[in-house]
């Protein structure tokens, strides 16, 4: 198939725009915000309205250490990324475990917390409006984490296999950047329903 | 090559391509696709699709209120008549359509090779078609328990606490909640496309205030979709949590709030009507200059206002539940929301009159279709700011009148942006004309129809007949309009088969129309139509908002003005 | 839109078609049909998603499948249908299509003052004829401005109230310099008739002034408003403003500095013909 040139190119002295991963990845996150901001607003607005107990104040406990965890996996994943961008890829694949690992942490500490509250205290999520909403926001970040931690994982495993070079730095740094905003959404959550929800 | 006979790719017909392939390879051609253009193109063949199916079942809506007390079908199939009618014309239609429509202008315009997530691009396509196919599937397998229903039959804005299991047994809300997820998905995935697209891929020398004003709406809109579409997620989300874990989002017995699902819903609802609104302003900006052979008017006032109009109709929603009874803080509040956001369409319309202004204005087909545009949108805008004033509202709310309004706005302003847009860019995408002796035909049997249709809606809505409802008595006073109303049906439906045979038979038969049959500006324009997978042989660079005109007038330029 | 060009020579690198976005849709919508159907339908769909998954990622890692595609370039002839015109040379930027000729805005300011004055005359004549006063007009105008005069007779109406005179005059005013106003910002869209456009326009935008507000802010004139002698007055205005008008020079805008000398000095009478042309050109 034949063309056509009908406006012709001539050199436009610099021209650069910003990187399609990193836009995405906003644009992503934008979405999910608003998401999330739902979850929230219907916490909020369902706080102290269950009908029955167990109250958040009878059964929530502060997840202080799963917290830490989680908010400093994201300094390890800023210097994994750091690392590539240098091509130190050991260290790469250090602060990337140490960011699994970290992950790893909060989920299973997630995962405790639920298993106490299930069986101990026989909260569900139908078991009154706390309840749902609890399980709903959590959960919603919980399965954020989970997809963090599966492309994490993955970027572990082709590091580990040797296949990770400097040139995959800037989708280190897209994945990273999801990994950030999974990080503050726990912020919000971690305020809403262990601080204001208590 | 400027009047290339040589015609592949077509929105209805793939098989027309130009080699001899079998008919599996086509298909495999077009199922592994990640060509922004032909993505497009399946876009608005979908779209198209679901369009006859909503307006056939708005023909059966029709013809069930035609006369009082009439038993064409049953109460059952008419709740389920609306509900698919309405979710089907937004979802299925209004979005694909305009994203189709996105999907092939956009990197076009800007001068790029493709999307900037060609893959992303298919998935999305995909996943929002398998979304309709799920909805409509229901008619099939939808399981309703004792005969309860098929389809879903809760409605286009589902109200709890009709949704809930109690009220809504079987699967038919379930498909409903479901495929407007997956669409979601779909378009949350092609709007992020677009705003990839539109920042990353631009071609040398298209800065932000030299892109086209279609390319500048697309970016709002794209935008608006992110903080509305997933709102409706989200709500979605708790919808199925409540019917299969017994969540109490939406269950008032629990403690739950009905009233919050309307918010939910709405935050989404309204700013959804900006999103499909704004592609119809998109193709505006692009017709109206180019047949009025001037520039467009007041090109940074236009884009401030739509962006203006993005923020806007995120603090709208509420006005579509004055009747909830919200008290006077929050009524005052959208009220005046609702009415400020007249201001920047405003702007719009007197940007759209200055264009036209001292222009010669060619009345071609798409042209005729946008100035029925501009007077109809002017008048769905003004029974907008009507039904805005809350007490207003309490007297007209859920009432014909809100029908008439909306559909003013949405087939008056919309659809008939769509037809304009069809009629213009159908020889890029094929290579050949549409015809104009159909089109004028097809234009003015359905401005007869749409008139008769939606502006004597307004009616028996002030005569106090509420929407959604199966049939009336025959001394309400409602029967003569309601006869008229449906006999404008008629007419647009005679319109809409005369448009399907022109693309039809346009296809095989019409005009060739060379890279630039309507002597445009922008940059799609520029290259042969259909336009090569590649878009541009050479990336253009641009020096104006207008590159064409400054390679077809070099002795006075754009550049030298702007 | 062929693919098959794999021609190894300077082609465009395009995305290779991919059966993966649509396998990974289908098995989103499968396992989401999973919840209405059957368990089956997910399981499929589970199935159908980790293929594509791991499709899709082969597919972009460690490289982006591409395809070249072969773009031969064909230098393209746009024609503009844009018939060319016979265009007076002037200076390149010349693209605003203003008029060559206007008036000022204190044209019509001045216009409002002088027709204000003159429609006394009218208004003092109805007065006399039909209350045989000279102040009726004037208490009738002042009324608006006291709400206790609502009530009042007419022959109260037809005595010199010193109150009613200066409200009166205030109001006259007033309203005659923002109509003259009004007619100011209107004459460079009818530069060529003022005192048609004037005996016209200006009576029209103060009767659809008044006759919108008069309720509101003068029930007591909307009473006993006499239209044919109102209208009168106004005709009168109109026509000493447009006659003051046209006593007032025109200045002449930046358009006409463009024009070239011989123009300027009034050799050539062809500016109208050049204006309208111009209006087909961008």
């Amino acid at each position: 198939m034949t063309t056509t040139v009908a406006v012709p190119h001539h050199p436009v002295e610099s021209w650069t725009q910003p990187s399609r991963g990193l836009v995405g990845m906003a644009c992503l996150i934008v979405a999910e915000s608003a998401i999330f901001i739902i979850f929230v607003v219907a916490y909020i607005f369902y706080i102290g309205k269950s009908l029955t107990g167990p109250t958040p104040r009878e059964v929530l406990d502060l997840p202080i250490f799963s917290t830490v965890c989680l908010l400093s996996s994201s300094i390890t994943v800023h210097y994994a990324v750091h690392a590539l961008q240098h091509s130190r890829i050991r260290a790469t694949i250090g602060w990337l475990a140490g960011t699994v690992l970290l992950g790893g942490i909060f989920i299973a500490s997630t995962a405790r917390e639920w298993y106490e509250l299930i069986y101990h205290h026989g909260l569900t999520v139908r078991t009154n409006l706390f309840g749902t909403t609890f399980y709903s926001l959590v959960g919603l970040h919980a399965s954020h984490v989970i997809a963090g931690l599966m492309m994490l994982g993955l970027a572990l495993l082709f590091a580990l296999a040797g296949k990770l070079n400097q040139h995959h730095a800037e989708r280190l740094e897209v994945v990273s950047i999801y990994w950030h905003f999974v990080d503050a959404v726990w912020v919000i959550v971690f305020t809403v329903v262990y601080v204001l929800g208590r | 090559m400027a009047t290339s006979t040589r015609v592949t790719g077509h929105l209805d017909n793939p098989t027309a391509s130009g080699s001899h392939r079998g008919a599996l390879a086509v298909l495999q051609d077009w199922l592994t696709t990640v060509d922004h253009k032909k993505i497009g193109l399946m876009y608005i063949g979908y779209a198209l699709v679901f369009l006859l199916i909503a307006g056939f079942q708005a023909l059966l809506m029709r013809v069930q209120l035609l006369v009082p007390n009439n038993n064409f079908v049953s109460p059952e199939v008419f709740n389920r008549l609306f509900t698919m009618h309405g979710t089907t014309m937004v979802f299925f239609v209004g979005m694909p359509i305009l994203f189709g429509f996105g999907n092939y202008l956009v990197p076009l315009m800007i001068g790029a090779r493709d999307m900037a997530f060609p893959r992303l691009n298919a998935f999305s396509f995909w996943i929002s078609a398998f979304g309709g196919f799920l909805l409509y599937f229901s008619y099939f397998a939808g399981s309703g328990l004792y005969g309860a229903g098929t389809a879903p039959d809760v409605g286009w804005f589902a109200y709890a606490p009709l949704t809930s299991r109690v009220f809504s047994p079987g699967h038919s809300t379930d498909y409903w909640t479901l495929s407007i997820f997956l669409s979601g998905i779909g378009s949350i995935g092609t709007a992020l496309n677009i705003v990839a697209t539109t920042l990353c891929m631009r071609c040398p020398g298209m800065k932000l205030n030299r892109m086209p004003l279609l390319v500048w709406l697309y970016l709002v809109v794209a935008c608006l979709v992110f903080v509305t579409i997933s709102p409706l997620t989200a709500a979605q989300i708790m919808l199925c949590l409540d019917r299969y874990l017994g969540a109490h989002f939406f269950d008032t017995q629990a403690g739950g709030s009905a009233v919050l699902w309307m918010h939910f819903f709405w935050i989404f609802g309204h700013p959804e009507v900006y999103i499909l609104v704004m592609p119809a302003f998109a193709f505006a900006n692009e017709i109206i200059p180019v047949f009025s052979r001037k520039a467009i008017f007041g090109y940074p006032a236009m884009v401030a206002a739509s962006v203006c109009i993005g923020f806007i109709s995120l603090s709208v929603w509420a006005h579509h539940m004055f009747t909830v009874g919200m008290g006077p803080g929050p009524n005052a509040f959208f009220t005046f929301a609702t009415m400020v956001i007249a201001v920047p369409t405003g702007i719009k319309i007197f940007n759209w009159l200055a264009t036209l202004w001292g222009g010669n204005i060619h009345f071609t087909t798409p042209m005729i279709f946008s100035i029925g545009f501009l007077f109809q949108f002017l008048i769905a805008g003004l029974t907008g700011v009507m039904l805005a004033v809350s007490p207003f509202d309490w007297q007209l709310g859920n009432s014909y009148f809100v029908v008439a309004h909306f559909h003013y706005v949405l087939v008056g302003g919309i659809l008939f942006m769509i037809f304009a847009a069809f009629y213009y860019w159908y020889p890029k995408m094929t290579g050949r004309m549409l015809s104009e002796r159909l089109g004028k035909w097809h234009f003015w049997l359905f401005v007869i129809g749409f008139h008769l249709t939606f502006d004597f809606m307004h009616v028996p809505g002030l005569l106090g007949m509420p929407r959604r409802i199966y049939t009336y008595e025959a001394d309400r006073g409602w029967a003569i309009w309601n006869l008229i109303v449906s006999s404008g049906a008629v007419f647009q439906a005679a319109a809409t088969l005369l448009f399907a045979y022109n693309l039809v038979h346009s296809y095989f038969k019409g005009e060739i129309a060379g890279p630039d049959p309507w002597d445009a500006w922008t940059l799609e324009w520029s290259t042969s139509s259909p336009p090569p997978s590649y878009n541009f042989a050479v990336t253009p660079t641009v020096d104006s908002r207008r590159p064409l005109w400054d390679r077809k007038h070099p002795e006075e330029t754009d550049a030298q003005y702007e | 839109m062929e693919h098959e060009n794999e021609t190894g020579h300077a082609g465009v690198h395009m995305p290779l078609p991919t059966v993966w976005p649509v396998v990974l849709a289908l098995g989103l919508t499968l396992i989401i049909a999973g919840m209405v159907t059957h368990v089956a339908v997910a399981v499929l769909g589970l199935m159908l998603s980790l293929v594509s998954a791991v499709g899709w990622f082969r597919n972009v890692l460690p490289h982006e499948a591409h395809e070249i595609v072969e773009a031969p370039i064909e230098p393209l002839e746009l024609v503009s249908v844009r018939t060319s015109i016979d265009r007076i040379p002037v200076e390149p930027m010349h693209r605003k299509v203003i008029p060559v000729e206007t008036f000022r805005f204190s044209t019509g300011l001045m216009g409002g003052i002088a027709g204000g004055i003159a429609m006394i005359a009218p208004a003092t004549l109805f007065s006399l004829i039909k209350y045989h006063s000279l102040w009726y007009a004037m208490n009738l105008l002042a009324a608006g401005g006291f709400v206790s005069w609502a009530g009042e007779s007419n022959q109260f109406l037809a005595q010199f109230h010193l109150q009613g005179f200066l409200a009166a005059l205030a109001i006259h005013a007033v309203t005659s310099i923002l109509v003259g106003s009004l007619y100011g910002a209107m004459l460079p869209m009818f530069p060529r008739w003022p005192i048609l456009t004037a005996g016209f326009l200006a009576p029209l935008l103060w009767t659809g002034l008044l006759a919108s507000v008069l309720n509101v802010v003068s029930p007591i004139l909307n009473e006993r408003i006499d239209w044919f002698w109102f209208v009168g007055s106004q005709i009168t205005f109109g026509l000493v403003a447009g006659f003051v008008v046209n006593l007032q020079a025109k200045v002449r805008t930046p358009q006409f500095q463009a024009l070239p000398f011989a123009l300027r000095a009034g050799f050539h009478a062809n500016l109208r013909h050049d204006d309208e042309e111009k209006d087909g050109q961008a």
